[in-house]
């Protein structure tokens, strides 16, 4: 299969800051692509030059073989949109939004009826359809959020973020509805700064970090970046700012992230380093609870490639 | 292009669920024509205008004397005017140009002589034209003078080219002018309104008035050009809130135009307004008894037009400010300066004559000015003009919206 979308030298500069500096992909159709990366990476801005939200300063955007420039109207027609906020009518119904959004992608009549109602059948709000959405909770509100994005069916749909802010349950049916509505045959490029999200849906990714791709490809082309090496998860309470530097200097350690009461170090001899690395803890007040060495992942490529953490 | 009236139908949708709007928009306005149209009264009535004018009499002859006694000596014409007898004719001139005197009459040196003659006789009226409606009701009263003084000088100066004369068909023209010239005939009695009369002719007469208007009507007039306008802030405000909870950018992301959606969002509030209205006109006829005007299609056309000047507004508020609360701020400035200047809150003749130049910026002042005419009897034609000024500050306020504002 073809590409659906090509971007080609995409940039967006805001005065002195450049948002997006030059990146160019291709999503081949029927492909859940992800765009993965800390906020302010411009995975967002990427997102709305693809949506015409935004004019890229220099680049070219095609959908389904429509320029962005040259054909707005036919490129927006073939996309889907669920942005990262929840853009619905809170005083509207559920239905009342739907019928809204489907009406300005053409929709009229009975293929609206149809629509609406597919939409909240996939949402699973159907029986609460009358009611208005600012009686909803977060996570409903996220639900007829994405199905106001796919009721014209669109070829392609963009994510921004679907899942922030949401409770563990809402997550999981959103990202069930992706998988469906990919197996459905929808092409979908997807962002979030949530690695397991994006490993878990994505065929192939696109790893950003200040406005640039640092890394391209499926998901174990990317492991292959750490080929070799191993990440060490420490349970350690006490590890202040000051231990982490001296865990840093240990010969042999790639990689250092922590988050609340743990510590992933990325290493190439995980077994050469275990001794040292628990010494050094310790002496340095730290208490280590329990050491052991898992698999790399995006978190440990993302952290290879830019020395910090998706989280920072 | 349907899009359009879709995103209009949605925010009409959106708004009439906004208790909020609707109390600043429907029973605000309500609430206020009463009050002050129940506390300041009713011109038909005879409550008094205090407007101030002036009768300069340059008569040698004592045909002059007569009129201004008839005048100044009426009891109903005293409950309505101040009137003031002076001795320069310039003077007077230039205080009605400047506003200081809403009209005057100055009565011609060889008044008497050509009476006697049998010639034509020009009374020459005044009126600031700021203030419109009270000048006329002085002119109406000076036509009905005339009319009967005339009637009078004829019958005492040639009865017998008078007696030779046929009855006219019909009353003397003024004489059923207003109920203020019932006043002038307690100056003049007698019975000669038979007589088809040449003798006295009034010119400059600008506003010929069929009736008053109570203050009651004057007030739906002026509150409803006013509270119109708000319909432009909650435009503006919905307008911020789209692009606040990210709606404006999914809807630039659908197939529309940035023009359908900036149209759509502006057709919105017309389409709101335009309810508003007819709730407005429905709700002072029957609560209030207001009388719009015979011409149902003029009363529509003027509204039609303030409705358009209050989606120029919302484009413009919405790109003067980023947030509501900033329009919170600026919109009621610039309504009630619009509301000030058009003379919804005091007549707009009662305004210093510096600020009279700028009225001709608020939409509120041709909108009220033209309710007022058609309450009197005027029709489409008569506030045509008028029509064409509002709507031509909602397309520029609209053309700088438009221009100016941010959709993201």
């Amino acid at each position: 299969m073809g590409s659906i979308v090509e971007v080609r030298g995409l940039t967006k500069r805001f005065d002195e800051l450049v948002a997006v500096n030059d990146v160019s992909f291709a999503i081949q159709e029927g492909e859940v692509y992800g765009l993965l990366g800390p906020n302010g990476a411009g995975k967002t801005t990427t997102i709305s030059m693809v949506s015409c939200l935004i004019e890229p300063t220099s680049g070219a955007i095609t959908v389904d073989g429509h320029d962005s420039a040259r054909e707005p109207g036919a490129l927006k027609a073939a996309l889907g949109v669920v942005p990262q906020e929840v853009a619905l009518y809170p005083t509207l119904t559920a239905a009342e939004n739907l019928r809204f959004w489907g009406s300005m992608y053409g929709l009229r009549g009975d293929a609206l009826k149809r629509a609406v109602a597919d939409a909240l059948e996939l949402a699973g709000l159907a029986d609460r359809a009358k009611e208005r959405v600012e009686k909803y909770s977060g996570g409903m509100k996220r639900r007829i959020n994405i199905a106001a994005g796919i009721l014209h069916k669109p070829r392609v749909l963009l994510m921004d973020e679907p899942t922030v802010g949401i409770d563990p349950q809402s997550r999981n049916h959103i990202l069930e509805t992706v998988k469906d509505l990919n197996a459905a045959g929808m092409t979908v490029l997807y962002t979030s700064h949530y690695m397991e999200e994006v490993e878990y849906l994505c065929d192939r990714i696109a790893i950003m970090d200040h406005g640039v791709i640092i890394a391209e490809g499926t998901l174990n082309e990317l492991r292959d970046v750490v080929g070799g090496m191993d990440v060490v998860a420490v349970k350690v309470a006490g590890a202040t700012p000051e231990v982490l530097e001296r865990v840093r200097a240990i010969e042999g350690v790639e990689g250092v992230e922590s988050a609340d009461d743990a510590l992933e170090v990325l290493t190439r001899s995980s077994g050469s380093i275990m001794g040292r690395l628990v010494s050094t803890l310790e002496s340095e007040g730290a208490h280590v609870t329990s050491v052991s060495v898992t698999e790399p992942n995006l978190e440990s490529v993302f952290l290879h490639l830019t020395g910090k953490s998706l989280r920072d | 292009m349907r899009n359009l009236f879709t995103i209009a139908a949605k925010d009409t949708r959106i708004m009439v669920r906004d208790r909020a709007a609707l109390l600043v928009m429907l029973a605000m306005p309500l609430g206020l024509i009463f009050i002050l149209g129940s506390a300041l009264g009713n011109l038909g009535e005879g409550d008094s205008l205090d407007a101030e004018v002036a009768i300069v009499n340059q008569d040698a002859g004592e045909t002059g004397e007569r009129f201004v006694d008839g005048l100044t000596s009426a009891e109903e014409i005293d409950a309505v005017f101040n009137i003031h007898v002076r001795e320069d004719a310039d003077e007077v001139r230039t205080d009605v140009e400047r506003g200081d005197l809403t009209a005057a009459l100055i009565i011609p040196e060889d008044l008497t002589e050509r009476i006697t003659r049998g010639e034509p006789a020009p009374l020459e009226v005044l009126q600031d034209p700021g203030s419109a409606v009270t000048a006329g009701v002085w002119a109406a009263v000076v036509r009905a003078g005339v009319a009967q003084a005339s009637a009078q000088i004829v019958a005492g100066h040639t009865l017998a080219e008078a007696l030779a004369a046929p009855p006219s068909a019909g009353p003397p023209p003024g004489a059923d002018a207003s109920g203020a010239s019932a006043g002038v005939s307690h100056g003049y009695p007698g019975e000669a309104q038979e007589l088809e009369l040449d003798a006295v002719r009034v010119t400059e007469l600008e506003v010929e008035l069929e009736k008053q208007v109570s203050m009651i009507s004057y007030y739906a007039a002026a509150m409803s050009g006013m509270f119109l306008l708000f319909g432009g802030m909650f435009g503006a405000f919905s307008f911020v809130r789209e692009r606040r909870e990210q709606t404006l950018a999914r809807m630039i992301s659908t197939p529309s135009s940035t023009a359908v959606i900036v149209g759509g969002k502006a057709l919105g509030v017309m389409l709101i307004g335009a309810l508003q209205f007819l709730v407005l006109l429905v709700g002072t006829r029957m609560l209030f008894q207001v009388d719009w005007g015979a011409d149902v299609l003029a009363v529509v056309l003027v509204g039609f037009a303030e409705v358009l000047a209050a989606a120029g507004l919302a484009m413009a508020l919405a790109a003067l400010g980023k947030t509501e609360r900033a329009i919170g701020g600026i919109a009621p400035a610039f309504i009630m300066l619009f509301a000030a200047l058009g003379g919804a809150m005091i007549p707009a003749e009662q305004l210093p004559s510096w600020l009279l130049p700028a009225q001709v910026f608020s939409p509120v002042y041709w909108t009220i000015d033209s309710f007022l005419q058609l309450m009197q009897g005027g029709a489409l034609v008569d506030v045509a003009p008028n029509i064409g000024a509002v709507a031509a500050i909602g397309i520029a306020l609209l053309g700088f919206g438009a221009w100016r504002v941010r959709y993201e």
